[in-house]
């Protein structure tokens, strides 16, 4: 393989081409299929996470994503770090926040930052999600699978959230079976359902992709037009981004990755929509929840 | 020119396909830039005469010979299935077959799958396994199939050293001596990529430099998936466009001998 030229793809051409690779590398440049779709505006990942530090290639790591956004198209991460073990203390989680900071001054206007923070801390949860979006610039907060979102615990946090005008991305997934390793994981209708308790607050269903049952999701967030359903997890199957828009509207689905990079944009290259809608849910639709935020 | 060897066609249990008739197929290969495609029945994967699901295959790929390639589903534990290769073979001209173990419940190291298996070679046909359908996080109510772990896939190839194997669906092949240079196990098999990582982890560059690039092949698993993941796999891999050429289309041309 030495000696042979390497074939090179410019940014944002991937989220453009629809036929590039049967082109070849030559024509990457060249947008085709639903070519503008991301000129108009940023492209933002809703879902991402750095490296928790306890990892040895962490900064590498880090890097990577970087790189892996660049060849992608995508212009700002939205990205947190979770303790490796959970529940977890109020200690871990500053720590990780800690190091969401670092990465946001280590890769400025590339990585946003989610507080990722345990409601089962009481005070230190809140405490630390108002330190991080007032003062550290954080645009919001990440919920794990500690408490099912329903439970008054979480409360706390989402009436903070809605102070500050700031998202909650909440982890989720809907299996028809026990998940034993997350007994209090929270689905799409317990985001629902916490939805209508509070109507202002703005939740992001995460990984809509992430090996549930996607189409069950989609329903059950159906009628809470406070749910937006993110598009991110490995699971490519076909149809998945064309449902969450038919059901909850395009204004309610927004794009994300966590993780797995070529399926969360070649999901959305993918699915049969117009040009304007793919705009919305590559960032447009996230753009206008970080515009509501209140300070 | 490329060749997508992860394809399919009819109806699927526990979802609706869309693009799943040949016309339909071929229209969403069009706009993908996608010439070939190995199909083979989504509906035989939980018919229980999975022969049923080959015949409305071969009914569909007529007249489109050109660019749909079927492929057999064969359930070497079921009645009449020599009788069902025989005809896949001879009168359907399918060049190769899909096998479900776990779905169909058998064993990929038993006599059954064994006597397949060393059938197919006879007839000089490609054998591929899909290591999995779906995720299994989002499965029925009604079953549990897990995925086909690839200990018993590294059985299978060195017991068939003769036969060729397609693997699809799968990823972690590095974990295994099926992605590793030094496994000593027959090069008789080569690995589809529409699971594997092109960046973070870039599980596809490492089988690269550890098998060469002449043992991936390219498959979406439409219509099941969007074809566009798999595409933008091979777009942003950091390999030479010879490499990518092969992995497009020339090394499936080669296994399937088109």
């Amino acid at each position: 393989m030495t000696g042979e030229p390497r074939a090179r793809v410019s940014r944002r051409t991937l989220l453009k081409s629809s036929v590039g690779l049967a082109m070849g590398a030559a024509t990457l440049s060249a947008p085709r299929g639903w070519a503008g779709a991301i000129s108009r505006g940023k492209v933002i990942d809703c879902h991402a996470h750095l490296t928790h530090r306890s990892r040895s290639t962490w900064e590498a790591d880090d890097r990577k994503l970087i790189e892996a956004a660049d060849k992608l198209g995508i212009d700002q991460l939205c990205c947190s770090i979770l303790t490796p073990k959970r529940p977890a203390t109020a200690e871990g989680f500053r720590e990780c926040n800690q190091w969401t900071a670092d990465g946001m001054r280590r890769f400025p206007g590339r990585v946003l930052g989610y507080c990722y923070v345990n409601p089962g801390c009481g005070p230190q949860a809140v405490e630390e999600a108002r330190r991080c979006i007032e003062d550290r610039e954080f645009i919001g907060i990440k919920l794990y699978n500690e408490h099912t979102c329903t439970e008054p615990v979480v409360f706390p946090v989402v009436e903070l959230a809605i102070e500050l005008g700031v998202p909650i991305l909440h982890h989720a997934g809907h299996s028809h079976y026990f998940v034993e390793d997350q007994p209090h994981m929270s689905d799409a209708g317990h985001l629902a359902e916490l939805a209508r308790r509070y109507p202002e607050a703005m939740l992001i269903c995460a990984h809509i992709s992430g090996g549930g049952d996607w189409e069950w999701a989609v329903k059950a967030a159906r009628h809470a037009p406070n749910v937006y359903l993110d598009t991110s997890g490995s699971v490519t199957d076909d149809g998945t981004v064309e449902m969450a828009v038919a059901v909850a509207g395009v204004d309610r689905v927004v794009f994300g990755c966590d993780s797995s990079m070529t399926a969360g944009v070649g999901k959305i290259r993918g699915a049969d929509l117009s040009a304007e809608d793919k705009d919305k849910i590559l960032g447009g639709n996230m753009m206008r929840l970080l515009g509501r935020r209140k300070s | 020119m490329i060749v997508d060897v992860n394809a399919y066609l009819g109806h699927f249990a526990f979802r609706r396909l869309r693009h799943n008739t040949a016309t339909s197929l071929l229209t969403l290969m069009d706009s993908k830039g996608i010439d070939k495609a190995v199909v083979s029945s989504a509906a035989a994967i939980t018919y229980r005469n999975t022969q049923a699901g080959n015949e409305e295959v071969a009914e569909q790929v007529r007249g489109h010979r050109d660019r749909l390639i079927p492929f057999a589903v064969i359930n070497p534990f079921y009645a009449g299935w020599e009788d069902d290769l025989k005809i896949c073979h001879e009168q359907f001209g399918m060049a190769g077959l899909r096998l479900y173990p776990k779905w169909h419940n058998y064993s990929l190291s038993g006599p059954c799958c064994r006597d397949l298996v060393n059938a197919a070679t006879e007839r000089d046909m490609v054998v591929s396994i899909p290591l999995r359908v779906e995720d299994n996080r989002q499965r029925s109510w009604l079953l549990n199939v897990p995925d086909l772990p690839l200990e018993e896939i590294v059985e299978l190839v060195k017991a068939h050293p003769k036969a060729r194997f397609l693997l699809l669906n799968g990823l972690g092949y590095l974990r295994s001596p099926l992605g590793r240079a030094d496994s000593g196990l027959p090069s008789n098999y080569a690995i589809e990529l529409s699971r594997l990582s092109v960046v973070l982890a870039n599980e596809l560059g490492q089988i690269i430099a550890n098998l060469g690039a002449e043992r991936v092949v390219f498959g979406t698993g439409m219509p099941f998936n969007y074809p566009d993941p798999a595409l933008v796999k091979l777009e942003v891999l950091d390999a030479t466009e010879l490499d990518k050429e092969r992995i497009r289309g020339q090394n499936a041309a080669k296994w399937l001998k088109l």
